[in-house]
């Protein structure tokens, strides 16, 4: 899923239509734009929901309609969530393994690329096979390994624990990611740097990290998604509150109250999902940007 | 290939990724096939048993086949949902001609959220008692009568535990294959319509065979991804009720984590591993023949 984002967009192609078809093909616009427009409520409306849900008083939501729109709007949820639960705690927790996961998996990821790309070697066709079993395999074959592997030299209940196989995981696609954007850096920049005489740690440092910086972006972006919401390597490694990460966090939110108060869930809810989104957003436009400005230069 | 590289810098650069991917994915992946062939609970001594695990597995034990099957069956669901949704939604975007940039970004947003609240989510779209939105809109349309507790109905739970699976992802899907759409030449498509082609026929004789390659490369994540689905099930129902919604990834998490029984979870995991070597090397086949015909 990660493949869209070096895919240069290409611009629209709907303006060389001949005069005749013009008419039969704006009521076809139209009609297309109110289907699109009902999917995209459908797709979104559960979300809507969760914020609608989390300003709503719990009278109104247990008596009233719970899917109607509230009669009052309210910030209480947002305050027993924040003093029922441990959010404070969950959100730093998820910065720090979201952040050194990405670290490791730029990095590294680059680094690898840079060795099967751009130096090169004999084995290098064996050594993407063996990256291209990453992506294939489920991530749950390595929870019982690990585990016992975390068990035996005392790694159980570290941001370690959780950082190692979501960057390992993510590394496959990271290199992916970063030797499908090397390929198009000309040989001759490379060759003149030799003849300059760069070696291959300073043409990595002063030529293909700073051309690299958009796909670590991508990469960056693509990967905290799924790493501040990963759930099952927090849930096998984790066994004390102190490291909970967000998804844990929520999780026990249920357990912890004894009655569902479901307000404050997804008041918790809302907290939790907000700093990604907002991320997302913003990355997005910027992403959209560089994407665009990329393909009309090529 | 660099001039003067040396066979340290290649070292340099290529061990760290390599020992990283080693230790969390690579070794992990030999461990479990050592780890199958015993009988350990992580505590007591391990007890080397051979292909037993293997025979219980595939001959004894009624729970993994239920799985299995539930496995295919959430498979399936979330293909249909991920691929054919991304498929229909990207070919309507292309015909837009305003908004598409919203609407890529509204149609994504559910990849942002995590699974926790996806199952907070879902819980309650699902009920019945108090009544959920699905029930809801059956009442409001008249249908009051097919309402139904969709989680705890062995009949319903598991296309309901499949469903957000599809939901979540498939605007990811729709991106790729949104871009490449885009890239298939409007003179091709153009020349087929003066020829009197009608939308379905350039649709399926020149957009689709184009866009083949993505396809086939979607076709493979959207697989992978949903055989290694199990936050969702896990926390809706914990494959409940009975085992109308286990999989083989939260049956293997439960024999490791619940039951404490590592060998034969282990046995598991290898068949979840060769099960997705197998559908990949599958799609490859049926679609790349499919090309050549």
């Amino acid at each position: 899923m990660t493949l869209t984002a070096t895919r240069p967009i290409r611009p629209s192609e709907q303006e060389s239509l001949p005069r005749p078809r013009r008419r039969q093909l704006h009521l076809q616009r139209k009609l297309t734009g109110v289907i699109v427009a009902l999917i995209v409520i459908v797709q979104v409306y559960p979300l809507a929901w969760l914020f609608i849900t989390s300003v709503r008083t719990e009278q109104d939501f247990a008596g009233g309609n719970p899917f109607a729109l509230p009669t009052e709007i309210t910030f209480d949820n947002y305050t027993r969530a924040f003093a029922t639960g441990n959010l404070g705690l969950n959100i730093l927790n998820s910065l720090i393994v979201t952040v050194g996961a990405i670290v490791v998996i730029v990095f590294l990821g680059m680094m690898g690329a840079y060795a099967l790309q751009v130096l090169g070697f004999r084995f290098s066709k064996f050594v993407r096979a063996l990256f291209l079993i990453g992506i294939i395999v489920p991530v749950q074959v390595a929870l019982v390994p690990l585990f016992v592997d975390y068990a035996a030299v005392n790694l159980l209940d570290t941001y370690q624990s959780i950082i190692i196989p979501l960057a390992g995981f993510a590394l496959p696609t990271s290199i992916y990611l970063f030797s499908s954007f090397y390929e198009y850096i000309p040989g001759e920049i490379y060759e003149a740097a030799s003849l300059d005489g760069a070696g291959p740690y300073r043409i990595f440092g002063q030529i293909t990290l700073p051309l690299s910086v958009n796909t670590m972006v991508t990469v960056a972006m693509v990967n905290s998604i799924f790493i501040w919401n990963d759930f099952i390597f927090a849930n096998t490694f984790v066994l004390t509150d102190d490291l909970k990460t967000i998804p844990l966090g929520l999780q026990n939110y249920i357990g912890a109250m004894g009655k569902v108060d479901w307000t404050a869930t997804f008041a918790a809810v809302c907290v939790s999902i907000t700093p990604l989104l907002l991320v997302f957003l913003v990355l997005n436009k910027a992403m959209t940007y560089s994407l665009a400005s990329g393909a009309t230069k090529g | 290939m660099l001039p003067q590289r040396s066979r340290l810098s290649v070292l340099v650069f290529l061990l760290p990724p390599l020992a990283l991917y080693g230790i969390a994915v690579l070794l992990p992946i030999f461990q479990s096939l050592f780890l199958s062939f015993f009988d350990w609970d992580g505590i007591s001594p391990m007890l080397f048993v051979g292909f037993e695990n293997y025979i219980r597995m595939f001959t004894g034990d009624t729970v993994f086949w239920i799985a299995f099957r539930n496995t295919l069956g959430y498979v399936v669901i979330c293909l249909v949902l991920q691929l054919g949704g991304a498929l229909i939604v990207a070919s309507l975007l292309t015909l837009l001609r305003r908004g598409r940039e919203v609407v890529k970004t509204l149609y994504i947003l559910p990849a942002v959220i995590s699974t926790v609240a996806i199952a907070f989510l879902f819980q309650r779209i699902y009920s019945l008692d108090p009544e959920g939105l699905i029930n809801q809109v059956l009442e409001f349309i008249g249908l009051g009568n097919l309402q139904n507790a969709w989680l705890s109905d062995v009949g319903t739970v598991l296309a309901a535990v499949s469903v957000p699976e599809g939901w979540r992802f498939t605007g990811l899907y729709m991106l790729i294959i949104y871009a490449a759409l885009l890239a298939v030449p409007a003179e091709l498509e153009e020349a087929a319509k003066l020829d009197g082609a009608s939308w379905w026929q350039t649709f399926w004789r020149i957009r689709f065979p184009y866009i083949r390659p993505v396809w086939i490369t979607t076709t493979i994540i959207a697989t992978t991804n949903a055989l290694r689905g199990f936050d969702i099930p896990y926390l809706l129902t914990n494959g409940g009720p009975g085992q109308s919604s286990e999989l083989l990834t939260t049956y293997m998490y439960k024999t490791a984590f619940t039951s404490t029984n590592y060998g034969y979870a282990s046995t598991i995991s290898v068949f979840v591993v060769v099960e997705c070597l197998v559908a990949v090397g599958l799609i490859f086949l049926l679609l790349r023949r499919k090309a050549d015909a």
